[in-house]
């Protein structure tokens, strides 16, 4: 360390007196402290490092800033976001790298001086906010080209980008397990290496394949023996696809264990699916609701019965999520609404859904705010702080809290 | 890292670069005493709730996949404490008669 003038300890004696601070108070050893010559206080960023970064951090885990130039920063370990923040200090922060604390010195018979240097001089630092990834982009980057079948790819309608998973972790906001637990519960699919959403008429087109052969074969009350199924529709339709419908319609059928005939036992190794009554019947609805967005409640509820496999019965339950009924309207409505194209950021949110109706009981609003709930704030706190609560024949409701434009 | 009430000026307008700040000492209880120039502070040792990491830019890598135009960043060491001056600082008056 190049200092000139190297400060002595009969300078520093000299001081000590005048500040009447005598040597038996201190411990021998002095660090005198001086300004870097190569003090450089922008070349450094100080970034306020919350327990489970830095946790991430000293596991090795990789630690990811992201934004393009129109979001903000965030920071992502490999299962949490942060938003990132400029905070300002009044104080001044000297960065001195090899400084020793008191409890670290070790004492000397002597007086000694040990020679410090201050790096940089910080007025900012960074601070991390826990934060819900923005996940709505996901969404829209895989609507640029949903899959409709291998025919389709060559299309004009199909030209649209494709995205790997590594590519749509650069783009969107979110830590790499958030985002892979978002793709399942939009039931993307991996086709070719590429991340894509299912065509809805497509999907459409393979469920009433599936649907045909079941009822063909009796398998909706046996269960689907999942082998010989993609052996028949593989022609149709590619494997994954097959494979990824009954995953996300279908139940696995745990073997029955080792009962009574031999013929029986032969069977165990069959992988058995049951299509899942709940799953399919929503399907359904989906499919009359995305026609006209909205309907008279009873011709809906009709039309749905009929249109869904025999032995399948229909319950208003399913159409949680997907559906908004006005018992109030006469005649009553049932309308097309699903929580994914509803705003991201929870004020907006709730702007949106009081301006759509403005009273909303509890099992009516849970479904489309549920999905904004963090560790800190469950329903019933977002509730609190977002809504007001009045009584309407009885019942609880929710209304905004100031006058919706 | 040494956290200071208000900032550090100099009398004259010379560069800072080299230049000798201030003495600090520890007493038998670690308590940290920081004399600079005409003033004695008296601090305490605390321990941050969030640690600092220090970040240091990487060198950039031009050869990087295409659109990718990543910077990446070190850490090159994390603060886990710091001596916080906050009482105001009491001047020294120099020159006082020694004791006889």
């Amino acid at each position: 360390m190049e200092i000139v003038n190297k400060r002595t300890l009969d300078e520093i004696d000299s001081v000590l007196e005048f500040a009447k601070l005598g040597r038996d108070e201190i411990k021998s050893v002095t660090q005198s402290i001086y300004f870097s010559e190569q003090l450089d206080s922008e070349g450094i960023k100080l970034l306020e490092l919350d327990t489970a970064v830095l946790t991430a951090l000293e596991n090795g885990e990789r630690v990811i800033i992201r934004g393009d130039k129109e979001d903000s920063a965030v920071l992502c370990t490999e299962s949490e976001t942060f938003e990132v923040k400029l905070g300002e200090v009044s104080n001044a922060l000297l960065i001195v790298p090899d400084m020793t604390l008191g409890s670290e010195l070790t004492d000397t018979l002597l007086p000694s001086i040990q020679y410090q240097q201050v790096n940089s001089v910080m007025h900012t630092f960074y601070e991390l906010r826990k934060m819900k990834p923005r996940l709505q982009k996901l969404r829209s980057l895989l609507e640029e080209n949903p899959y409709a079948g291998q025919a389709a790819e060559g299309d004009v309608d199909h030209q649209g980008t494709k995205y790997t998973f590594n590519e749509l972790l650069n783009l969107v906001q979110g830590s790499e397990r958030e985002i892979k637990i978002a793709l399942e519960k939009m039931q993307a699919i991996v086709i070719d290496g590429y991340w894509r959403v299912l065509d809805f008429d497509f999907l459409v087109q393979v469920m009433s394949h599936l649907l045909q052969l079941c009822d063909e074969n009796s398998w909706l009350d046996q269960g689907i023996p999942i082998q010989e199924c993609l052996s028949v529709l593989q022609d149709i339709f590619p494997r994954t696809v097959i494979e990824h419908v009954l995953k996300n319609f279908a139940d696995k059928i745990t073997p029955a264990t080792g009962k009574d005939d031999d013929e029986k036992h032969m069977q165990i190794d069959i992988d058995y699916y049951r299509l899942n009554e709940d799953k399919v019947c929503r399907f359904f609805a989906e499919q009359i609701l995305k026609h006209a967005r909205k309907f008279n409640l009873s011709q809906f509820l009709s039309t749905w019965e009929k249109s869904v496999p025999d032995g399948m019965k229909t319950s208003v339950s399913q159409l949680e999520g997907i559906a908004l009924i006005d018992r109030d309207s006469n005649p009553e409505v049932i309308s097309y609404m699903t929580v994914d194209t509803l705003p991201e950021e929870i004020s907006e949110r709730f702007n949106h859904l009081f301006r759509i109706r403005e009273k909303w009981s509890l099992p009516e609003i849970t479904p489309y705010i549920k999905d904004l709930t963090t560790d800190k704030m469950d329903v019933t706190a977002m509730l609190t702080k977002y809504a007001r609560a009045s009584t309407l024949n009885g019942i609880k409701v929710y209304n905004s809290r100031k006058p919706i434009s | 890292m040494i956290e200071l009430q208000g900032t550090l000026e100099t009398r004259n307008p010379i560069p800072f670069s080299g230049r000798f700040i201030g003495d600090l000492h520890f007493t038998h209880k670690d308590v940290p005493i920081l004399i600079i120039g005409h003033h004695i502070l008296y601090g305490k040792v605390v321990t941050l709730e969030k640690p600092y990491g220090i970040l240091v830019k990487d060198a950039e890598v031009t050869d990087r996949a295409p659109g990718a135009g990543q910077t990446s960043y070190t850490i090159r060491a994390v603060i886990r404490k710091k001596l916080l001056f906050k009482t105001r600082p009491k001047p020294i008056i120099a020159n006082v008669p020694k004791k006889v």
